[in-house]
């Protein structure tokens, strides 16, 4: 018994509550009455400026030129900001990275602005600091000639940035700089090196190429250069048999390239060398070669044959992952086709041409004890360098460790000093393109936390503790303002260019051909290559919602990665999608899950960089498998000698759908047609049906969207570009788990190709605003109704949520709002207050229990018909573009008012290739395609 | 045995009358609180930080609607002024004035005067005042006679109906241009033949104003 009255017979004390039964009561009575009370509508209050600034116009939006940095080189934005908050980044047509256009991670850039994540404060060991007390540790442990000193920054095209670097190296004759880019393209530089003796750039001019072989590279692919390159290829790719390019893509894992490609083939990446020696042999090169196998001999000659015959339009170019000698090759083979490839002189050095040292190195310096201070600026080694190096142990033995990021990232981690740095669209700075211009970085927005920039670091160095990089920046431009500098600034600023600052061609020698090694012997089971990611690039974005939720190309997956592996691999390992494999090599591992993927050489697998982050935040933490830890520095982007085994554990992989791989449905779908085929006649655009005519009143205007399939790279720039104007939600993983997400805009990625062979095109999906909608008669509260000028409107405040309008959808363009997504029950921390500054004013927050679709951004439309009524005018046939037009790199969604006779829109709509997605069901959609052309050679054995 | 009293038959049928009418009342009802005032906000005058009188400075005065509402021309928004608008004069004019105190303050110390807020409309509607001055409406006749308020209150219920009920058919409402910021503007007897006249000239193109999409987004 005595036992028994020890066990609690009731709760402790403390977990009672102390009301008593009255005040119980009475506090319901309280809160049932506020809850009365609440039903009449708050006051509001209007604040208006005591001092009105200049320019602004509360709630009208404000637009400003800058500059987005992709691995360090600039890509032209104008950024759009209402009430001074940045909401929305669009292409600079004037700038030559953008061209008017913008890609997923600019897109994506203003969201990672309201970050809460973002690191706020400097800190020491982990412990709030001061910027006196960090002045002090900075001008403590240097020596008189800096000797101890290391600084590690980003591959950067800075010109401020370079010459304060070359102001400090001056000052600090024994210190050293070193650039660290994981995505960097080392090869490159010294294939070019080899060539011609000097480590040129190329610049491939794809609107001049009727012939483009890829030798295991992604030009398609997401990349600084992405947009320019894509403009170029669609420039090609319409139009007669003339000017039509024909696209050659042998590649070691499929990408976006070798999706478009009109002739793929997946080989090993040595046997792409053997390839590529082959090719250059054809050509004329003396080199020692061996022979083919049938099947690409074919290819070859086909190849060569193509090449030789378009002199001045051909060009051939090699990816990361081939050697240097086969770069060097490259450059050999291009001189005999006369390619059009620009060669400018590299765009990274300081102006004393001083050129940064390598991660190996200063890792080596670390590892012999020479280095006292390491100054890590804008990086993240810990995370992205090659697991061989062994950043993290070997830069403990620097007693002075400091990190600047815009994250506490995982090198944060292991500083002694951090310090917070701007986000891109808070600071002053300045950048090149790809082709060398230069354009400043403009501040949208004041630095929402006690952030810094990297130009001040650099002065805190130098010792000047006052700079600002205002003046940093406009230091280093005002020599080259050949007219009064202040209009010189204004005009720099303005535009968004800086005229005439592109890098002038380096007339060069005939380069040499390369001594090529006698190839290796090949004894590992399965070569690993590695990738940027399509979204998350090399993982300094994972933080990003929208990148993580953006399904990849040709996946379709988010929320992390996996490990892609050929179907004839996967049966031989007994593995399927989603099966968790150990990934070993040189005796390192890690975990993935596997993903069967057509398209996979045998005895490749293919992994994305960016995953597994384990300090990004609470978005990015722990999603995806981290390719780093595999990364050798000798071959960052092939590892040889890789074995996989399974551990057993499943690992659902989440996608947000499937390829489209059924043949008729295929067909159906997604025409593709060969530019010699002659096209079939056009569908009848108004087969027979019980629904009455619709009326098209020739005096309002007709909306419609043409989208061309045939130049779609499936980037996903218009996706994240719809997210972002529109205020659409991230969902999360658990919920994409169920099959939900939220996207207006979606890319049906359909596979053409026979077995092992894909031949993928690309569908963008946004809602097709049927003119017989079916959406529409099902609605029992009419809050999906059409408007006078044809768009298919959904009313959010009569939707009730009967779903019915989703099911009687034949193109399931339409979401639905399970739980409040963007209002109330956010994903992770998408809920705290700083990302409300991203919302777009000017577009309905959608609530828990609507229904939500594309609107063909009807805030756009409406303000270009204010606009004009303003000026009482009417409105042009082209002045309204739509979110996902304007980001479109290829320019291949057009939209406009079909009732104007010389609307862009109609000439798409003549086109012979028109035709209406599931038109035969008599919805009448006012957005349809135009179909793929694919140009492939002609042979008499079809595809290998 | 008499189970019923004799009033019982009276009882049933004023129940079953009531089983009728209580539907229609309800809805008869909330209808009707919906557009009282109550709801609307319509005719009540909210009480200010500075007890500005546009009765004094539009009628008394004579200012122009734009010289504090600047922004109504080309924006949303019609802007409440700055702070600094109110001191162009007021640095000259009752410079000492108690009433004016908040305003020396908020110069001062460059903190904002909180104004209640007397026109609001959901968060769903997006309204152009821009659009609507270009196509002649003015600004009494949403505001009511403004020139005859000591302190603003909202003169229209400001409810949906009221909308799309200029927005059917404008034609009444309309002015030409110079008219639009004239505070004492009266339609006059010939408006019936001006209106669509007006209407024709400003482009105004009725069939599109109650698509759902012209207010809501």
């Amino acid at each position: 018994m005595s036992s028994l009255k020890e066990l609690p017979t009731r709760p402790a004390a403390a977990g009672l509550s102390r009301l008593n039964r009255r005040q119980a009561l009475s506090l319901l009575a309280t809160s049932l009455a506020s809850g009365l009370a609440a039903c009449s509508k708050p006051n509001e209050q209007i604040i208006p400026y005591v001092r009105m600034p200049e320019r602004i116009v509360p709630g009208e939006p404000l637009k400003f030129a800058t500059t987005l940095a992709l691995a360090g080189v600039g890509r032209g934005a104008i950024v759009t900001s209402i009430d001074g908050r940045p909401i929305k980044v669009e292409g600079n047509p004037r700038h030559p990275g953008s061209l008017g256009a913008t890609d997923v991670f600019a897109e994506a850039a203003v969201l990672s602005l309201y970050d809460p994540d973002r690191s706020r404060t400097i800190l020491r060991d982990g412990g709030i600091a001061t910027r006196a007390a960090l002045a002090a540790a900075l001008s403590n442990g240097r020596s008189q000639d800096g000797d101890g000193l290391r600084l590690l920054t980003g591959r950067t095209t800075s010109p401020t940035l370079l010459r304060q670097i070359d102001g400090l190296l001056q000052a600090f004759p024994a210190a050293a700089w070193h650039a660290y880019d994981p995505t960097d393209d080392d090869n490159a530089r010294e294939g070019a090196q080899l060539a011609f003796g000097q480590p040129l750039r190329s610049l491939l001019e794809f609107d001049k190429a009727r012939v483009i072989v890829t030798l295991d590279a992604d030009p398609l692919g997401h990349g600084a250069d992405q947009i320019r390159i894509g403009r170029g290829f669609a420039a090609r790719r319409s139009g007669g048999a003339g000017a039509f390019s024909r696209l050659y893509c042998i590649e070691s894992a499929l990408t976006l390239t070798g999706a478009k490609a009109d002739e793929r083939l997946a080989l090993h990446p040595e046997a792409i060398a053997h390839f590529a020696v082959a090719l250059a042999a054809a050509l004329g090169a003396k080199v020692e070669v061996s022979d083919l196998p049938e099947s690409q001999h074919a290819l070859l000659q086909h190849v060569t044959a193509d090449l030789k015959a378009h002199p001045g339009e051909a060009l051939v170019l090699a990816g990361p992952a081939m050697s240097r000698e086969m770069h060097a090759l490259v450059h050999w083979i291009n001189a005999q086709l006369n390619a059009p490839v620009r060669l400018i002189a590299p765009i990274d050095r300081t102006p004393a041409g001083k050129q940064a040292g390598t991660l190996k190195q200063l890792v080596d310096d670390l590892r012999a004890g020479r280095v006292r201070q390491l100054v890590m600026i804008g990086v993240n080694p810990v995370y992205d360098a090659p697991a061989d190096l062994q950043f993290a142990e070997q830069a403990e033995k620097a007693a002075f460790r400091l990190h600047m990021g815009v994250y506490a990232d995982e090198t944060a981690a292991i500083a002694n000093w951090h310090v917070p740095q701007n986000h891109p669209l808070e600071t002053w700075s300045d950048l090149r393109a790809c082709d060398g211009t230069a354009s400043i970085v403009q501040p949208l927005i004041r630095p929402l936390y006690q952030t810094f920039s990297d130009h001040e670091l650099l002065a805190w160095l130098a010792g000047d503790a006052d700079a600002k990089a205002y003046d940093l920046v406009r230091q280093t431009w005002k020599g080259t303002a050949s007219e009064d500098f202040e209009t010189w600034w204004q005009r720099a600023l303005h535009e968004g260019v800086i005229a005439g600052s592109a890098a002038p061609p380096v007339a060069t020698a005939a380069p040499t051909l390369p001594t090529l090694a006698p190839a290796e012997a090949r004894a590992s089971e399965f070569d690993l290559v590695l990738r940027p990611d399509p979204c998350l690039w090399d993982g300094s974005l994972a933080n990003n919602a929208w990148l993580q939720e953006c399904p990849k190309p040709l996946t379709k997956q988010v929320w992390g990665n996996a490990l892609a592996l050929g179907p004839g691999d996967a049966a031989r390992l007994g593995l399927g999608s989603g099966d968790v494999v150990s990934v070993q090599s040189n005796g390192r591992s890690i975990e993935a899950a596997a993903l069967v993927e057509p398209g996979m050489p045998v005895g490749v697998v293919a992994l994305s960089l960016g995953g597994g982050r384990k300090r990004a935040g609470a978005i990015g933490n722990h999603v995806g498998a981290n390719a780093y830890e595999l990364r050798i520095s000798d071959s960052p982007w092939r590892i040889s000698q890789v074995s996989i085994r399974r551990t057993g554990r499943r690992e659902p992989i989440l996608t947000t759908q499937n390829v489209v791989r059924t043949p008729e449905d295929v067909r159906e779908l997604y025409p593709l047609h060969h530019l010699t085929d002659t096209l079939p006649p056009a569908a009848s655009a108004n087969p027979p049906s019980l629904m009455p005519q619709t009326v098209r009143p020739d005096d309002g205007h007709a909306w419609a969207m043409v989208i061309d399939t045939s130049v779609c790279i499936g980037c996903n720039a218009c996706v994240v570009a719809c997210q972002a104007e529109n205020n659409v939600p991230v969902v999360g993983p658990e919920q994409v788990a169920m099959g939900r997400d939220m996207h207006w805009l979606r890319i049906d990625a359909y596979d053409h190709g026979a077995g092992d062979a894909p031949q993928i095109g690309f569908q963008p999906v946004p809602c097709m605003h049927c003119e017989h909608a079916p959406c529409e008669p099902v609605c029992p509260v009419a809050a999906s109704v059409h408007d006078s000028e044809g768009l298919n409107g959904q009313v959010y405040n009569r939707c009730i949520g009967t779903r019915f309008c989703e099911a009687n959808c034949p193109y399931k363009v339409r979401r639905f709002n399970f739980f409040g997504y963007a209002d109330g029950e956010e994903y992770g921390n998408l809920g705290a207050e700083s990302y409300r500054g991203q919302k777009n004013p000017e577009v309905t927050v959608r609530a828990r229990g609507v229904m939500e679709k594309c609107t063909y951004c009807v805030q756009r439309i409406s303000a270009a018909r204010r606009a004009a009524e303003r000026d009482d005018r009417p409105l042009g046939p082209d002045e309204v573009h739509t979110a996902c037009q304007s980001a479109c790199p290829t320019r291949a969604i057009s939209f406009g008012d079909m009732n104007q006779a010389d609307a862009g829109i109609n000439r798409s709509k003549a086109d012979p290739r028109h035709y209406a997605l599931l038109g035969h069901l008599g919805t009448r959609p006012r957005t349809t395609y135009l179909a793929d052309i694919r140009n492939p050679a002609a042979r008499p054995e079809g595809r290998t | 045995m008499q189970l019923f009293r004799p009033g019982a038959n009276t009882i049933a049928l004023l129940i079953m009358a009531a089983i009728g009418a209580a539907p229609v009342l309800a809805v008869g009802v909330s209808y009707g609180v919906m557009r009282s005032p109550y709801i609307t906000d319509q005719n009540i005058t909210r009480n200010q930080p500075v007890p500005f009188s546009h009765e004094h400075h539009v009628s008394g005065l004579g200012l122009d609607c734009r010289y504090c509402h600047t922004s109504v021309e080309k924006a949303r928004f019609a802007g409440i002024p700055p702070t600094e608008t109110c001191m162009t004069c007021h640095s000259q004019i009752w410079t000492n004035a108690e009433m004016l105190a908040p305003v020396r303050e908020s110069l001062a110390n460059d903190k904002p005067i909180s104004w209640q807020r007397v026109h609001r409309l959901p968060a769903y509607v997006y309204f152009d005042h821009s659009v609507h001055v270009a196509k002649g409406v003015g600004c009494t006749t949403c505001h009511g006679d403004v020139g005859q308020m000591r302190l603003m209150r909202q003169a229209a219920p400001l409810t949906m109906q009221w909308c799309l009920d200029c927005h059917r058919a404008p034609e009444p409402y309309l002015r030409p241009h110079e008219a639009v910021f004239d505070p004492k503007w009266q339609p006059p007897p010939n408006q019936a033949e001006i209106g669509p006249k007006l209407a024709a000239s400003y482009h105004i193109n009725t069939g599109h104003l109650t698509d759902c999409t012209v207010c809501h987004r």
